[in-house]
């Protein structure tokens, strides 16, 4: 357990087990998702229609809840990708971008299973391909990557030059 | 996170602990957190719904005032082609999906294109035009939407067809280039339209004469399951491009639905 960690001798630790070492992963972890964030959400940003047909392409949601998810997810991308950077707020932040990427694996591998033939948008782009273009077992190890990140930051937030720790001390 | 030892003692186990006892006590425990969260939620909500709002500013009622290119009864559906020609009574109805900036479709259109045009010329077809514009939101030019206007400019003076046919083997070399007002000016040139009538184009253009009919062809079609393009219907059933894309396999397929 992370938390017990604190209370013991540092010196009696291992080296991958300490304090400073632990939090570094967790600063690289913030940086590492939170760019893909800001990166994925930003191409998006000034496309509208491509990110609203890149949703409504997986065939999960009605059209037009689809085509309002589409709009608000490059701005949503954005803003966590910011606070995960900034280090604020880490541990709801980065189980909602956890969350996000799950849903992400989830959406591309029903798609893969039903046999639709799309590009997952993942950094703008999307809709349908052609069927020896799609690249579903990429897309999906990608995305898991990324919620790697913020599975360790949801399990243990504390990291290197994070506003949490400026704010609230730990 | 730092968490207060299982033990009631006050005393801190080591100068860690104290430095972390003190921050807490001391300073009344810095920023509360759910004051700063509140705010973070609040103005991460603000953002997003300010990008939504600005995102889908000016795409209101895009059939609000459009005009309709002759042959077509009501927004969203595709333009009738070779108006002049009776078809044959069993003539199945082609329908074709393009978007004017699509390298596909200008690969396609160099192949069988003249197929196309040549059975519905000789009515052994009902060709219908869908011309589509996403690729403008994805080039981030307004390309499409023009070139899709202009074609419906010329249709007013009976050149839809002309011009085209013009614009495909004109398009840029590099996709996202967009046709500038000369090139589509030189395409209406091209397909025969001068004088009073190059003038009258003109003013259509520049008005955006048909950019909300354009706008209405592309959601119409999306919703009925156009994904992308081109994108080829014989008697509304989607062709596998592969097989019609060179001139015996269209036409077979042609024939395949005739009668």
């Amino acid at each position: 357990m992370s938390t017990s960690l604190d209370e013991r001798d540092a010196a009696a630790r291992p080296w991958y087990r300490r304090d400073v070492v632990l939090d570094t992963v967790g600063l690289l972890a913030r940086l590492f998702l939170g760019t893909v964030l800001i990166v994925a959400g930003a191409v998006k940003v000034g496309h509208p229609l491509t990110s609203q047909r890149a949703v409504q392409a997986y065939e999960i949601m009605p059209m037009t809840l689809a085509g309002y998810v589409g709009l608000a997810l490059p701005f949503v991308e954005v803003v966590l990708g910011v606070l995960l950077v900034v280090g604020l707020l880490t541990r709801p932040v980065a189980a909602v971008s956890t969350l996000l990427m799950v849903a992400f694996v989830v959406g591309i591998a029903q798609a893969w299973a039903r046999g639709l033939t799309i590009d997952c948008g993942c950094f703008g782009g999307g809709g349908q391909i052609g069927a020896d273009e799609t690249k579903y077992p990429q897309e999906i190890a990608r995305d898991a990557s990324f919620a790697a990140a913020g599975v360790w930051l949801w399990w243990r937030p504390r990291s290197l030059a994070a506003l949490d720790r400026l704010l609230f001390g730990h | 996170m730092a968490k207060t030892p299982p033990t009631k003692g006050k005393k801190p186990a080591n100068a860690r602990q104290a430095k972390i006892e003190a921050a807490r006590s001391g300073a009344g425990a810095g920023a509360n957190k759910i004051v700063v969260a509140t705010v973070v939620v609040i103005v991460a909500i603000i953002a997003v719904v300010a990008g939504v709002i600005l995102s889908t500013r000016g795409d209101d009622a895009p059939a609000a005032g459009g005009a309709l290119p002759p042959g077509v009864s009501a927004m969203g559906e595709g333009f009738p082609a070779f108006s002049e020609v009776t078809p044959e009574p069993n003539a199945p109805t082609v329908d074709l999906y393009e978007d004017f900036q699509c390298p596909a479709c200008a690969q396609f259109e160099s192949l069988v294109g003249p197929t196309i045009t040549g059975l519905a010329a000789e009515g052994r077809i009902k060709l219908v035009y869908h011309v589509k514009n996403f690729l403008d939101d994805n080039l981030g030019n307004g390309s499409s939407t023009r070139a899709g206007t202009a074609a419906f400019c010329a249709a007013d003076t009976g050149r839809f067809q002309e011009f085209h046919d013009q614009v495909f083997p004109g398009q840029p070399a590099q996709e996202g280039q967009g046709f500038t007002d000369e090139l589509l000016t030189e395409f209406a040139t091209n397909a025969g339209i001068e004088g009073e009538a190059l003038a009258t184009w003109e003013t259509c253009l520049t008005s955006g004469r048909y950019d909300a009919y354009v706008d209405s062809v592309e959601a119409s079609s999306f919703e009925d399951g156009v994904r992308g393009t081109p994108t080829v219907r014989i008697n509304g059933e989607e062709q596998d491009l592969n097989t019609i894309v060179s001139p015996e396999g269209f036409t077979q397929a042609v024939e395949a639905a005739t009668e």
